[in-house]
């Protein structure tokens, strides 16, 4: 025995949700998210019992919808909203059977085989918070999916028979289940007609073709012979006439949530000293060892969180270089960052989580470099950054535009993906040891052709007279943000003491050295 | 067990990350102004190579002293393979390599001196440089030390360059640059 549970106008639902105000006004919501911008007029893709009163339906084109009904209130899609709606209505289904496959993104199928009967009664009464929520039975899957998109069918046991009399277009939500099986996204549609079962991507050629033979009903269809009808529209079309004779039964495609290795511990006393920490903190590691090992999985990342007793939380994520699964491998970096701590207030709760990932059983790559000792450089790093404090130690990359000193820095672990701006090449042919903050300098100085021009440094690390030079060179950039903009001229410079230099000028009259070519 | 360190060899040839002995300590001395130093990083990041060794892990760690290494004047896919640490003292400097130099996981390092003062470098205790040297021996990493003076009094290469570099050589190519470096090589007394 299977069920289906659907909402019926599910994006209308999730975007009427928060706001009770409107609902007795007709409400549209647009085939497109809110905040996009397309060329051809949009649809729509759902519409509330108001709009349905005064004649509108979903597939109607937006301009014709607003001359039919000018006091229409369109809504764009809200995602966030429809993820919630969604989590509720899989929240749902997992209180009534394990066995819940997420068909498509307004409607769940469950398998009732192993459930007692009173949960299946208790399809009767389940409820959303004032939603509507429809069900149908059936002895199969995809016989439940058809029964429940149409209120002819809905609510009760459903035999193949049953669904004779439906209208043929609902085969349209079984052309596009199967689309949803092969990786497509479906847009949610309550409205089951023609354009609905068209909308869902699948089967539209072969539906408008029965259409064509004059058939009306699914009992028409199921009245066609099976082998001839297979032979002249494909092997789909056979398909669904298995389907609706009950004679196929396929597998549910399981929902399995994301498995958590999360815990936390609670301190009776709150800890004041690192031993009692780093106790605690084994504790939570063996236990999320053996987790771990029971998986045959490993840890690529840990997530500690320490509450204090003031109130405050201080987290941390640690991305380890290779992953681990072993005790050993995971508490070093959790210790040199424990020890850089210089907390407010007691611990009073650990929590620890870690991203599981395949532990590496694969022989090393042949070209490719790998560490010798992954667990010691992940205890390294920690150590480095509780030195040096936060973003100073990663890999550089060169600034993809020519504002100064602009580099980024990705961590050194977890890092993945292509190089950003590997393409980059420096302009000059020596290095630069760069001033951080750049020094600044008086400078004699004389305008020529209106720009100052510099004759010898007379103060900072390296005065002298200029001997030799090139440039100026006008930098610029960010000039279409007015407080953003900068605007500078930079030399190459030689001394009489040989030293090279970088040396910049900015109004109003701003001289400082930028760096040295050692 | 003393390691086999080329120094012959190594005069007049453009400075490589083969030019520097493994599990030894190395020093690169700057003499005077435009001595080229930061070409030596080039040819250690492997600049030049046209063939990339894929690896998802840093080849070179470059302990920087002063906080003063320029993104920007390396390619991007020399800075891909070199994990940066930016210090603030001579003191981070020292502590920061003797980890990484023990930590043993990168086969090169980079410890740039060159932007510190002289007072902070001569502060420093003659033993953290023996302690490096231990370290990179039981290691077998490569330490190679960038001074604006001759500071490592545990070095087992000591290279100086004095390139004499001027304004013109700025529209020279950097590998030809590279190629005048002359790195001269000095004998280095140890009683071990």
């Amino acid at each position: 025995m299977f069920a289906a549970l659907h909402i019926p106008d599910f994006p209308m639902v999730a975007a009427l949700r928060g706001r009770p105000e409107v609902w007795r006004r007709p409400c549209a919501v647009l085939a497109i998210p809110a905040g996009t911008v397309r060329q051809v007029p949009p649809g729509l893709l759902a519409v509330n019992p108001a709009a349905r009163v005064a004649g509108l339906a979903a597939g109607w084109p937006l301009n014709r919808a607003l001359v039919r009904c000018p006091d229409l209130l369109v809504l764009g899609r809200d995602p966030v909203a429809e993820a919630a709606l969604r989590a509720e209505l899989l929240q749902i289904g997992d209180a009534l059977t394990p066995d819940v496959e997420i068909t498509t993104e307004d409607c769940l199928l469950l398998d009732l085989s192993m459930c007692s009967q009173a949960f299946v009664e208790a399809l009767e009464t389940v409820a959303l918070n004032g939603i509507e929520l429809s069900h149908a039975q059936s002895i199969t899957p995809d016989l439940a999916h058809l029964a429940v998109h149409h209120a002819a069918t809905r609510g009760r046991l459903v035999e193949p028979a049953d669904l004779a009399a439906l209208p043929l277009e609902v085969l349209g939500w079984l052309a596009g289940g199967e689309a949803a099986g092969r990786g497509a996204r479906l847009p949610a549609n309550a409205a089951a007609g023609v354009g609905a079962g068209r909308a869902q991507g699948g089967g539209g050629a072969e539906l408008e073709l029965l259409a064509g033979w004059g058939l009306r009903t699914l009992g028409d269809f199921m009245q066609l012979p099976r082998q001839a009808l297979a032979e002249r529209l494909g092997p789909a079309p056979g398909r669904w006439h298995d389907v609706l004779h009950g004679k196929v039964c396929r597998l549910l495609r399981l929902h399995r949530p994301p498995e958590s290795f999360c815990q936390a511990y609670d301190f009776e006393e709150p800890a004041v000293a690192l031993e009692a920490l780093e106790f605690a903190l084994k504790r939570l590691l063996h236990t999320l060892a053996a987790r771990l090992a029971a998986r045959q999985l490993a840890a690529d990342r840990l997530d500690l969180q320490l509450v204090l007793e003031s109130g405050a939380v201080i987290s941390r994520q640690l991305r380890l270089p290779e992953p681990q699964s072993s005790v050993a491998g995971m508490l070093p970096p959790l210790q040199a960052w424990l020890d850089s701590l210089r907390l407010d207030a007691a611990v009073s709760r650990v929590e620890l989580d870690a991203g599981s990932t395949f532990a590496i059983a694969a022989q090393r790559e042949w070209f490719g470099r790998s560490l010798p000792q992954p667990e010691r450089w992940a205890e390294t790093l920690a150590k480095l950054e509780a030195l040096l404090g936060p973003g100073r130690v990663g890999i550089p990359v060169p600034p993809v535009s020519f504002k100064p000193d602009g580099f980024t820095l990705r961590p050194a672990v977890g890092a993945t993906g292509a190089v950003p701006n590997a393409g980059f090449q420096p302009e000059a042919a020596l290095p630069l040891h760069r001033y951080r903050p750049p020094c600044a300098v008086a400078v004699a100085s004389e305008l020529r052709a209106g720009r100052p021009w510099p004759l010898a440094l007379l103060s900072g690390p390296h005065p002298g007279r200029i001997v030799d030079w090139r440039g100026p060179f006008p930098v610029s950039g960010a000039w279409w943000e007015p407080a953003a903009a900068w605007q500078r001229l930079e030399w190459d410079i030689q001394l009489d003491s040989r030293q090279l230099l970088r040396l910049v000028y900015q109004t109003p009259d701003c001289w400082h050295l930028e760096g040295v070519y050692p | 067990m003393r390691p086999d360190v080329g120094v012959a060899g190594v005069a007049g040839l453009a400075v490589t990350v083969a030019s520097f002995p493994l599990g030894a300590v190395a020093e690169v001395v700057a003499a005077g102004a435009g001595a080229g130093v930061l070409l030596v990083v080039a040819g250690l990041l492997g600049e030049a190579d046209e063939v990339d060794e894929v690896s998802a892990h840093p080849q070179v760690v470059l302990v920087d002293g002063a906080d003063r290494f320029d993104p920007a004047s390396f390619s991007g896919t020399a800075c891909s393979r070199l994990l940066w640490v930016r210090c603030q003292s001579a003191g981070d400097m020292l502590k920061a390599a003797d980890w990484l130099v023990r930590d043993g996981n990168v086969p090169t390092i980079l410890l740039d001196a060159t932007g510190l003062a002289r007072r902070d470098l001569t502060a420093l205790p003659a033993s953290g440089w023996w302690r490096l040297k231990q370290g990179a021996a039981s290691s077998g990493c490569r330490l190679v030390v960038l001074a604006p003076f001759p500071l490592v009094v545990s070095a087992s290469l000591r290279l100086v360059l004095s390139a004499g570099l001027t304004l013109g050589d700025f529209d020279c190519g950097r590998d030809e640059l590279r190629q005048r470096l002359r790195p001269v090589a000095h004998q280095l007394r140890h009683a071990t």
